[in-house]
């Protein structure tokens, strides 16, 4: 199977055009794939999750009934990425598929809401939110290696509550990060190669082997979309984690959940009536 | 039917008759090279550069040599070097290190091959060159010679952009300095230069050569009207229906190639050279060719792939071209972007010129047309003062070559719609304008030579404007013109054309048998004009015997042909009459001191006339046929066992094979001959122009040529006609589009270049001849191929400008597109500079 | 690997006799297959090597698609019927007039000798860049070289172009809208019969194909109703050679009048997009209006609403304006 679709060039020179459209199919059976796996995980094989016995030394009692997890502002963004994230989908693949519509100006147009949103987002995330607390931390590193012995029967300490955001959450960020970032570094230029009233239409503006792989980079992401947002819609409808959807529409999460999930050191809540969302302290837990 | 009354005088000049070639060609039995097959025969094909210039780095063919089938491969680096070439007085031209060979490592236009494959048959070759790897290394191009001179602009070469022709080094004594290449240097403008540009008008930074004649500024100062135009004319290839397919090989030393030219015996030196083998080893084969337009003078270089892969795979070679290989290698006249400041009296009188001119030359050899561009507009209209300047510019674009009237249809192009607009300006009839500028007799042209400008041998213009004139009723139709009836307008247009016209010093062969026949020996190509029959009725002509009774051979070099002229600056005619003549004058002499030696008295008491000589006023005489017999025991001078010294060495080698089997005649054209020649056309055109969409169709055309005596009418109207088509193609519609982003062309279809079709031309035509003898040119007549092509072209569009006016068109082709959308906005409004839009 | 742009690469040939043959083939092969009508078109791309099918099914022997069959409903046109046979069949020229008008405006004598009316209205682009083997959108790349700052594009859209700016070259499809024609295309799920107007695809939707037929599909026959039998009819086309060439623009009409004023007209442009274009909006505007300069005039005007010329296109604009006035006012140009 070939990952690229290479053609020949003006001058006779072999340029990559875009992937390999096969490639949809592989990332949509990955992505299916994934979470049929992991749905048997759970059900039949996953151990119960063990988290340390050690509780932080929080007055439980102070934490309020209801939990803000995410601000109106994030909840907003988040509703608007995914919309044009489901849009740019949409309009990119269904003709591959063989429903063909007009979808070139719907793409770019959700592309652009898309990049707004993004440009939103980094903006408010890094003054307005706690911009550190979607990477993974040192605590996180240790905690993940732990649960992959004991998750294989190794002993192990046992890892510690998470933090505001799950491991897994902050590593899909990260890939829909990267991913993102590349179909819209490489989307945004691609606007110049079609009409639209923003730019006066260049595709001259790099070699064809550049915007070769250009398209092979916009190509890679768009698939790899597909498979990051099956799983992510997995996720959000499994019922040990509807909280957090339920988060992410409503806003916040209830007490219990908050002192299951998660560390009240590591995410530390303001106590009823004080301000919330005190920022975590940059420094790690060793 | 043409307006031409036969001089009473002769029997066969001037008169219709069925050519040797007419049933061969009608019946598709006549041969082209691609109808010949031979024993064991391979098929090549070429893999061709895809980009506009690169280097090659590597090539791997082991792939395709792996094939079953393929026989060999042949690249640049088997060809022999460039070599010098000599002309017929002993001067000898240098080779051009960078001119075209046939393969090259350094492609300087996308179409250029660069190896070439044998195998079994044509599927196999195609499928060994997809599998060679060429591994290019892409260089800088330019594809528009206004963007070479910009500052900082491209080269179309690693080594510069601009041809320049030096002056030849003084002569070390005793000996010819030989011609050398011109020089390559890199010109570039200032932004100061490009300033005119934004106006749309050509900009004039320095030019490379320059020449000039009389005061211009007085000239300019004392006009009652000047103009300052710029106009641009196209790249047009040559497309001739036959591309230059080539069939070679090799037996016992010798080459045998088959392919089209213009010219039988002057491509023998051609393969010779480019083979890098004696002459002696050439056999030539080219009894039909279809069109070569300049493009195949001698042949084409191209033959020696065939030739060199048959030689190494040790059997014939047949390379058969495609039309989309004939684009980049068929050859193509050059566009000229030109601009011309004119002064007019108000009579409309040229009181000064200033011409100024760039040529697109493409990547190699350096053509002359900018050059003659200037020469042809001096000698057609007459300036009282006169500048030229030109630059000759290289881009990655195919090879150009001379195509009919070379420069001079493009000077006329470029003048002749500053002279519409004058009449216009100024309210002098079209015609009168230019019968007033009109060259007559011993007419001056060009830079001065020495001191003093050269001049035409005759010139009778003023004489074809008036009865052409009077023949396309131009004052009645020249008053309803400019008129819209519904969508429709018609107008009127006249031009005048000219292109040189002949040559001298050739050689006439051949020989009286006893049977009583005249076997004429013909070097001159087939190549559609019937020059190759057409002048040999002087001959027939000046004996007094019947055209049946003469046998032409001709279109194979192994059949002892004469030294003849190369068929290309319409020089047949002219160069060919005068050899036939004197061979004609050769054989009356010998045929004369033969009656003398057997019946006594002397030699000019003898007359040739009926098949006999006999003695002048009736008595005794010998037939031909025994005359001939007479000769062969005679021997010496009268078989062809003595030979004049200063015949050709070519013609030499073939009189020496006839001797001995009649009287054999051969002679070199030595007549005198005062002035240069050139013949001239008056041309007029009737068009009906829809303005609603800019549509245009021509409704009668004539054009009355001063061609001196006319030998065949049918074969002078074939060619007045044609060559005008080839010059309205120009106005229709054809043209080349380049795309400037990777410097390839994007015409490449026969129909996307657009020559006219049938249906195109002129709804009626018409031709007519002066004739009136040259007086420098012992029957008077002068050559006809290329003088009408300016004419078609700028007839067409002068009619046009009376149809719309002068604010449509600044370039040609005029096509629907350009007409419409300035009609619209009232001003021209086509791209004004960039080259093949 | 050096590219060569000649001799037609070795396939397998087929000629079925039959449609269902030819269907079964098509099936059996699949994307491997081409369908080879009177070759005009395909014969380019075989003999450049830029199209290189396994397989061609050479429809020449299949005698159910050729002819022409008139009865009181209108006609039948078989998709192989060559366009000689549709300029000289006599219903056609007495009853649709247009129609042999289009054709015989189409290429040459000898093409049309050969090409058949299937063939003319399915063609593909001509677009000198796609032709010429470059790798643009239309032949499955990321560009449109004809619409770029160095672009040439005189023969290129004005209308709809989305990406690629290629037109359709057909003369006859306009003529075939203009007479509300239904086209007959057979497939693996069976016969469909489709308007003329919408057999025809703009890049929007499918930027690589010019016409709704798939791998399988097969244009059978076109069907002529009789309800524009005898009508007013109007067309031309403009170009740049009288002869052997392709539209620059292209105009028919069909009108029926109710006394002095157009009761009913079909108007069709084609060489101005990547489909014939049906001017709807024009139809109506002209409905119950008299055939004078004024009308045509006003839809002229209309006509070229929201043309969009490149660079080197500009002209297309006035000339669609101009021909559209001209098939209104009707007398011949």
């Amino acid at each position: 199977m070939h990952l690229i679709e290479w053609a020949t060039s003006p001058w006779g020179q072999e340029v990559p055009i875009h992937i390999a459209w096969s490639l949809l199919w592989v990332s949509a059976i990955a992505g299916v794939g994934f979470l049929i796996v992991h749905a048997i995980y759970v059900k039949f094989m996953a151990k119960p999750a063990a988290h340390s016995a050690v509780v932080s030394s929080v007055d439980t009692a102070r934490i309020p009934e209801k939990i803000q997890r995410h601000s109106f502002g994030a909840r907003f963004f988040h509703a608007v990425m995914a919309l044009s994230m489901l849009a740019l989908l949409f309009t990119a693949f269904l003709p591959k598929v063989g429903v063909q519509f007009a979808w070139v100006e719907w793409h770019w147009i959700a592309g652009i809401v898309l990049t707004i949103s993004v440009v939103y987002h980094i903006i408010h995330a890094s003054f307005w939110l706690d911009f550190w607390s979607i990477w993974p931390d040192q605590q996180d590193r240790v905690d993940a290696r732990n649960r992959i012995k004991l998750a294989l029967g190794q002993s192990a300490q046992e890892p510690k509550k998470f933090a505001k955001y799950p491991l897994e959450n902050k590593l899909y960020h990260l890939i829909v990060m990267l991913a993102g970032l590349s179909a819209i570094g490489t989307g945004v230029f691609m606007m110049k190669r079609v009409r639209t009233p923003f730019f006066t239409r260049n595709p001259y503006l790099f070699s064809d082997m550049t915007w070769g792989w250009m398209y092979v980079l916009h190509g890679l992401a768009g698939v790899g979309f597909v498979a990051l947002v099956t799983v992510h819609i997995y996720f959000a409808i499994r019922p040990e984690k509807l909280f957090i959807t339920k988060s992410m529409i409503f806003g916040s999460i209830s007490r219990e959940n908050y002192l299951e999930h998660h560390d009240p050191q590591r995410w530390v809540v303001a106590a009823e009536g004080a301000s919330s969302g005190r920022p975590e302290s940059k420094k790690a837990p060793a | 039917m043409p307006n031409v009354t036969p001089p009473k005088k002769y029997n066969l000049i001037g008169k219709n008759y069925t050519t040797g070639d007419l049933y061969a060609k009608v019946t598709g039995k006549a041969k082209y090279a691609e109808d010949y097959r031979a024993d064991g025969m391979l098929f090549c094909k070429l893999a061709l550069s895809p980009m506009p210039h690169a280097r090659v780095r590597s090539i791997d063919a082991s792939a395709a040599l792996a094939m079953p089938g393929v026989k060999a491969i042949l690249t640049a680096d088997d060809l022999p070097a460039p070599a010098n070439s000599i002309t017929d007085n002993g001067t000898v031209i240098l080779a051009n290190p960078r001119g075209y060979q046939a393969l090259t490592n350094e492609p300087l236009f996308q179409g250029q091959p660069i190896l070439a494959v044998a195998a079994i048959d044509e599927l196999t070759a195609a499928e060994a060159i997809e599998k060679i790897k060429i591994n290019l290394e892409p260089l800088p191009f330019v594809v528009d010679p206004l963007v070479s001179l910009r500052p900082g602009g491209p080269n179309a070469r690693t080594d510069g952009n601009a041809w320049v022709r030096l002056p030849p080094p003084p002569p070390k004594p005793g000996e010819r300095p030989p011609v050398t290449p011109p020089d390559l240097q890199t010109v570039k403008w200032t932004n100061e230069d490009f300033e005119d540009a934004k106006s749309g008008r050509l900009p004039m930074g320095k030019a490379t050569e320059e020449w000039h004649v009389g005061d211009i500024d007085a000239g300019f100062k004392n006009a009652a009207l000047v103009l300052d135009e710029t106009f641009v004319t196209p790249n047009t290839s040559h497309q001739c229906l036959e591309t230059r397919t080539t069939m070679a090989y090799w037996q016992n030393g010798k080459v045998f190639v088959h392919t089209g030219t213009q010219s039988t015996a002057q491509t023998v030196p051609a393969i010779a050279r480019w083979l890098g083998i004696d002459q002696s080893n050439v056999v030539f084969i080219s009894e039909y060719t279809g069109g070569g337009f300049g493009s195949k003078i001698t042949g084409d270089i191209t033959l020696v792939i065939p030739a060199l892969l048959s030689k190494k795979v040790g059997a014939p070679v047949m390379m058969r071209i495609t039309r989309e290989e004939e684009n980049y290698i068929g050859r193509a006249r050059p566009s000229l972007h030109g601009r011309m400041k004119v002064g007019f009296s108000k009579e409309g009188r040229i009181t000064a010129l200033d011409m100024f001119v760039i040529c697109d030359n493409g990547p190699y050899d350096m053509v002359g047309d900018a050059f003659s561009s200037g020469r042809i507009v001096s000698v057609l209209y007459q300036p009282m003062a006169m500048r030229w300047r030109g630059l000759t510019i290289l881009t990655n674009t195919p090879p150009r070559t001379s195509q009919s009237s070379p420069g001079g249809m493009q000077g006329i192009a470029i003048m002749e719609p500053v002279l519409a607009k004058a009449a216009r300006k100024l309210g002098v009839d079209q015609v009168a304008l230019r019968r007033i500028n009109a060259p007559e007799g011993k007419a001056p042209f060009g830079p001065l030579v020495a001191g003093k400008q050269q001049y035409a041998t005759s010139a009778f213009v003023k004489e074809a404007l008036d009865r052409g004139a009077e023949q396309f009723k131009w004052n009645e139709r020249k008053v309803n013109t400019g008129k819209r009836v519904g969508s429709k307008v018609r107008g009127v247009g006249v031009s005048v054309s000219s292109y040189s016209g002949g040559t001298i010093g050739f050689d006439g062969l051949f020989v009286i048998k006893p049977d009583g026949r005249i076997y004429i020996q013909s070097g001159v190509g087939n190549l559609g004009t019937e020059s190759w029959t057409d002048v040999h009725r002087v001959v027939a002509e000046l004996m007094g015997v019947p055209w049946d009774k003469c046998d032409i051979t001709w279109g194979n070099t192994s059949k002892n042909l004469p030294w003849t002229c190369p068929s290309g600056g319409s020089q047949t005619t002219h160069a060919m009459t005068r050899a036939a003549s004197a061979v004609a004058t050769d054989a009356i002499k010998k045929l004369q001191e033969i009656a003398a030696k057997d019946l006594g008295g002397k030699p000019e008491d003898y007359v040739v006339a009926n098949q006999r000589v006999a003695r002048k006023g009736g008595g005794a005489g010998l037939t031909l046929a025994q005359a001939a017999q007479r000769a062969i025991q005679l021997g010496g001078k009268y078989d062809g066992h003595e030979l004049p010294s200063d015949i050709n060495k070519f013609t030499t080698v073939s009189a020496t094979a006839l001797a001995g089997q009649g009287l054999l005649a051969v002679a070199k054209d030595n007549y005198p001959h005062d002035g240069n020649t050139f013949s001239f056309v008056a041309t007029f055109a009737e068009v009906e122009a829809d303005v609603e969409t800019g549509q245009y169709k021509i409704l009668d055309f004539l054009a009355y040529a001063d061609v001196g005596t006319v030998l065949h009418p049918n074969a002078l109207g074939g060619q007045i006609l044609g060559r005008s088509i080839l010059g309205i193609g120009h106005t229709l519609g054809q043209k080349w589009v380049y795309d400037q982003h990777y410097g390839l062309p994007v015409s490449k279809r026969f129909h996307h270049t657009k020559p006219p079709t049938i249906l195109d031309i002129p709804d009626k035509m018409a031709w007519g001849a002066v004739e009136i003898p040259d007086p420098e040119t012992p029957i008077g007549a002068r050559g006809i191929g290329e003088p009408p092509v300016g004419g078609g072209c700028a007839a067409i569009m002068n009619a046009l400008s009376d149809a719309l006016g002068d604010e449509i068109f600044r370039r040609a082709p005029i096509t629907a597109d350009v007409i419409l959308a300035s009609l619209e906005a009232g001003k021209p409004m086509q791209d004004p500079l960039r080259a093949n839009i | 690997m050096a590219v060569i742009r000649d001799v037609i690469p070795a396939f397998e040939l087929f000629q079925p006799t039959s449609v269902d043959d030819a269907l079964a083939l098509q099936a059996r092969h699949g994307v491997k297959a081409w369908v080879l009508a009177g070759g005009l078109d395909s014969f380019d791309w075989f003999k450049d090597r830029i199209k290189r099918p396994e397989v061609v099914i050479d429809l020449s022997q299949v005698r159910e698609l050729r002819g022409i069959r008139a009865d009181a409903n209108g006609l039948e046109i078989g998709a192989m019927t060559t366009l000689t046979e549709v300029v000289r069949h006599p219903v056609v020229r007495e009853k649709y007039g247009i129609l042999p008008d289009a054709a015989e405006a189409a290429a040459s004598p000898q093409i049309r000798n050969q090409g058949t009316i299937g063939g003319n209205v399915s063609q593909d682009a001509r677009c000198w860049y796609y032709r010429g083997g470059w790798p643009c959108y239309r032949a499955g790349g990321n560009i449109c070289y004809a619409d770029t700052p160095t672009g040439l594009n005189r023969e290129h859209a004005i209308l709809d172009a989305n990406r690629c700016v290629a037109v359709n070259p057909s003369d006859t499809a306009p003529a075939l809208i203009a007479l509300d024609a239904k086209f007959v295309v057979r497939g693996p799920k069976g016969e469909r019969v489709v308007n003329a107007e919408d057999y025809f695809v703009g890049p929007a939707i499918d930027i690589t194909r010019m016409t709704i037929l798939k791998p399988g599909d097969l244009l059978t026959s076109i069907r002529i109703p009789s309800t524009w039998a005898g009508s007013q009819f109007y067309f031309e086309k403009a170009r740049d050679r009288k002869v052997w060439d392709f539209a620059l623009v292209n105009v028919a009409a069909a009108v029926a009048m109710s006394g002095s004023s157009i009761e009913r007209i079909r108007l069709v442009v084609n060489g101005v997009a990547a489909h014939p274009v049906r001017l709807t909006a024009v139809e109506a505007a002209v409905q119950g209006k008299p055939r004078n300069e004024e009308t045509a005039k006003m839809a002229g005007e209309l006509a070229i609403q929201g043309a969009e010329p490149l660079q080197y296109n500009g002209y297309k604009v006035p000339l669609m304006r101009n021909l559209v006035m001209r098939a209104i006012r009707g007398a011949a140009a």
